[in-house]
């Protein structure tokens, strides 16, 4: 920078004319700003559709059901965040409840949740475990608002978990891997090593293990940058490389770069949290799948009836919250056998006879 | 590991870094490379969505490249605006941009895509490969031996020089960052039509700044560049082994060893003179004419 633009003065005095306005404005080049007034326009308009001046909106009266949704990452990430958002948009399309949404992370965690809780909202949702905490801790403040996590353990009278038993679905997946794998050697590839999702990989690695005593497990490789497709496709490339031919992934938006690489190497790949079976690469052979929406529903319609106490509840195959699916399009390839016992294992899963294990957090 | 995927894989960052050496040759740092990099990105992988056609997917990230080039430029070239600052905003706006975008055409809660890719010859090469094998030499050519280069170079070491040997040192600033830029959105769309054939949001992950490094790092060569890209990505593939094969290391750390080896290199060259050539003189500053 040339010139020393910081000791312009301005004076706001009475002779404030338009165009001295504009000398001014010419003077501080202000138009260096113009693209930061730009990307203001473009970022808030970036944000949720519905997550706009939540101060612009009519205080809640006894009618008006509210439910809001704060999410670690974003809600088109076809995975995690996106089963919560798709719960929300059912409670808001069968409920006719106001809903509202926002990506919060860290200490802005409990800032939104009060935020909302002080506009009235019946429900708030955090969809990690580390909304657990900041829930349970101001629950007492705003006894009108039930503040419910995913996972976690702490609750309050107005505060709880509710957790998707999705290990039920990864240990299936394992189970399936280490019984078709011709390699004898199967594998996983996610985004960040966090409890949640390393305790979907132990569920995994433990129905292999069970299936196969024999079978090879390639560590999990983590390619860490959510939606970095191509560092997903080459962390799968790895596992491949050590001989795995079948791989499950916690990758969220980055997911078809794993599916890619496994087409590539005609190697075989499972869907998770949503059923990606019908995904265009072909190499999908199952998924392990969340089913949000009832468990969204149901607990939306408890805090409408107020009939909702703190609690910790699992919502897994039992609830017919998680399932497995396997590829329609791929079924002949599957030894009827393994058709079978699978079946038999969502039984006795659904029985309490086969207890997946899972970590807590 | 086989070379071509070696190459496949530094290929966006390698690109990137290529039209990032002119850029800075001329005087200048695009500090909104890695925006430049995701809005071609996106919409080279929307073309092809729309029309199929790979092709058009490219030159659609040629266009929308240098539009983000000419947006920079206006600002920091003919404004004389800070780099940092106007590079920061610009990267902001493309991942609000391409997010809006995304979105709006892809759904709320998003979609995994996949859409048609570069076809492949000889073992793996594509056009966009061979194109990054071709323009090394080509750049490295021109900018060490025409006139064009010698101007370019002026610019960026002494342009008070080059304004009085008759060159107009914003004219050849706009048009190093016009390659730059260019070369930024094809660096993105690669990512997505030439690697994945798939898009999601901020799937550029880092690599313009990445690119950025490698320019110090490759000593501002276009040969050093290329050297310096496929480096990183050697230390890329081999941290992803390492955590396959079950290395009893925390993995953010085997993660991070791309990275701390480039700082590393950074820290041993440095910008001086020491190490085969060294910054422009005039990296990064505003250039007025008449002072």
């Amino acid at each position: 920078m040339g010139r020393n633009e910081s000791e312009t003065v301005v004076r706001t005095g009475s002779g404030l004319t338009v165009s001295k306005i504009f000398t001014y404005i010419r003077m501080m080049k202000l138009w260096h700003l113009l693209p930061i007034l730009a990307m203001v326009a473009i970022g808030c308009s970036a944000g949720n559709e519905t997550a706009k001046t939540p101060e612009g909106e009519k205080p809640s009266t006894t009618q008006e059901f509210k439910v809001a949704l704060i999410t670690p990452g974003k809600v088109n990430d076809s995975g995690w965040n996106a089963l919560a958002y798709d719960g929300l948009q059912a409670i808001k399309s069968d409920m006719s409840a106001t809903v509202d949404n926002q990506e919060a992370a860290g200490p802005k965690a409990q800032e939104a949740m009060r935020a909302y809780a002080q506009k009235g909202y019946n429900l708030v949702f955090g969809h990690g475990y580390e909304y657990n905490e900041p829930g349970a801790e101001i629950a007492a403040d705003f006894p009108d608002t039930v503040f419910v996590s995913s996972s976690g353990g702490k609750t309050a009278k107005n505060a709880g978990a509710f957790r998707f038993y999705l290990e039920q679905g990864f240990y299936l997946a394992g189970v399936m891997a280490a019984k078709m794998s011709k390699t004898g050697k199967i594998g996983s590839v996610a985004v960040i090593d966090v409890p949640s999702i390393a305790s979907t990989i132990k569920a995994y690695e433990a129905g292999a293990k069970a299936a196969n005593p024999k079978i090879v497990i390639i560590p999990p490789v983590f390619f860490g940058n959510e939606g970095d497709i191509a560092g997903a496709k080459k962390a799968t490339e790895s596992v491949l490389a050590q001989g795995a031919d079948f791989i499950i992934h916690q990758a969220n938006s980055a997911a078809q770069g794993v599916f890619d690489a496994c087409k590539e190497r005609g190697a075989n790949a499972f869907g998770s949290n949503s059923d990606q079976n019908e995904n265009p690469s072909g190499a999908v052979v199952a998924s392990a799948t969340i089913i949000a929406k009832p468990a969204f529903l149901a607990l939306a319609k408890q805090v409408q009836e107020k009939k909702y106490e703190g609690a910790v509840s699992l919502f897994g195959m039992e609830q017919d919250a998680i399932d497995f699916v396997i590829n329609p399009t791929f079924t002949a390839k599957v030894p009827p056998e393994l058709v079978k016992e699978l079946e038999q294992m969502k039984a006795d899963i659904k029985s309490g006879k086969l207890v997946v294990p899972k970590a807590e957090f | 590991m086989d070379p071509i995927e070696l190459l496949r894989y530094a290929a966006p960052v390698a690109i990137a870094a290529l039209g990032e050496t002119v850029v800075q040759r001329a005087g200048l740092i695009h500090i909104s490379l890695e925006g430049t990099m995701l809005t071609g990105a996106f919409f080279a992988m929307w073309v092809v969505a729309l029309t199929g056609s790979v092709g058009l997917g490219l030159g659609a990230a040629l266009l929308i490249g240098a539009a983000m080039a000419i947006v920079f430029g206006w600002f920091t070239i003919w404004r004389a605006a800070d780099q940092v600052v106007v590079g920061t905003a610009l990267n902001l706006l493309a991942i609000g941009l391409t997010g809006t975008l995304f979105r709006s055409q892809f759904g709320q809660s998003g979609k995994l895509l996949s859409v048609g890719k570069l076809p492949t010859f000889w073992g793996g090469l594509d056009l966009v490969l061979v194109l990054l094998l071709v323009g090394v030499p080509v750049i490295g050519f021109l900018l060490a031996k025409s006139s064009w280069g010698l101007a370019l170079r002026s610019a960026g070491e002494y342009p008070k020089a080059t304004e009085a040997a008759g060159y107009s040192v914003l004219r050849l600033r706009t048009g190093a960052m016009l390659v730059g830029g260019m070369l930024g959105g094809l660096a993105g769309a690669y990512l997505t039509v030439g690697i994945t054939g798939s898009f999601a949001d901020n799937c550029t992950a880092g690599r313009g700044f990445v690119a950025i490094a490698m320019v110090t790092f490759g000593r501002w060569r276009p040969w050093g560049v290329l050297l310096a890209a496929l480096f990183i990505g050697a230390a890329d593939s081999l941290q992803f082994r390492f955590q396959a094969s079950g290395v009893q290391v925390p993995y953010p750390l085997i993660m991070a060893m791309p990275y701390v080896l480039t700082l590393l290199v950074l820290v041993v060259v440095g910008k001086g003179k020491r190490f085969a050539g060294g910054a422009p003189a005039a990296l990064g500053q505003a250039f007025r004419r008449g002072e």
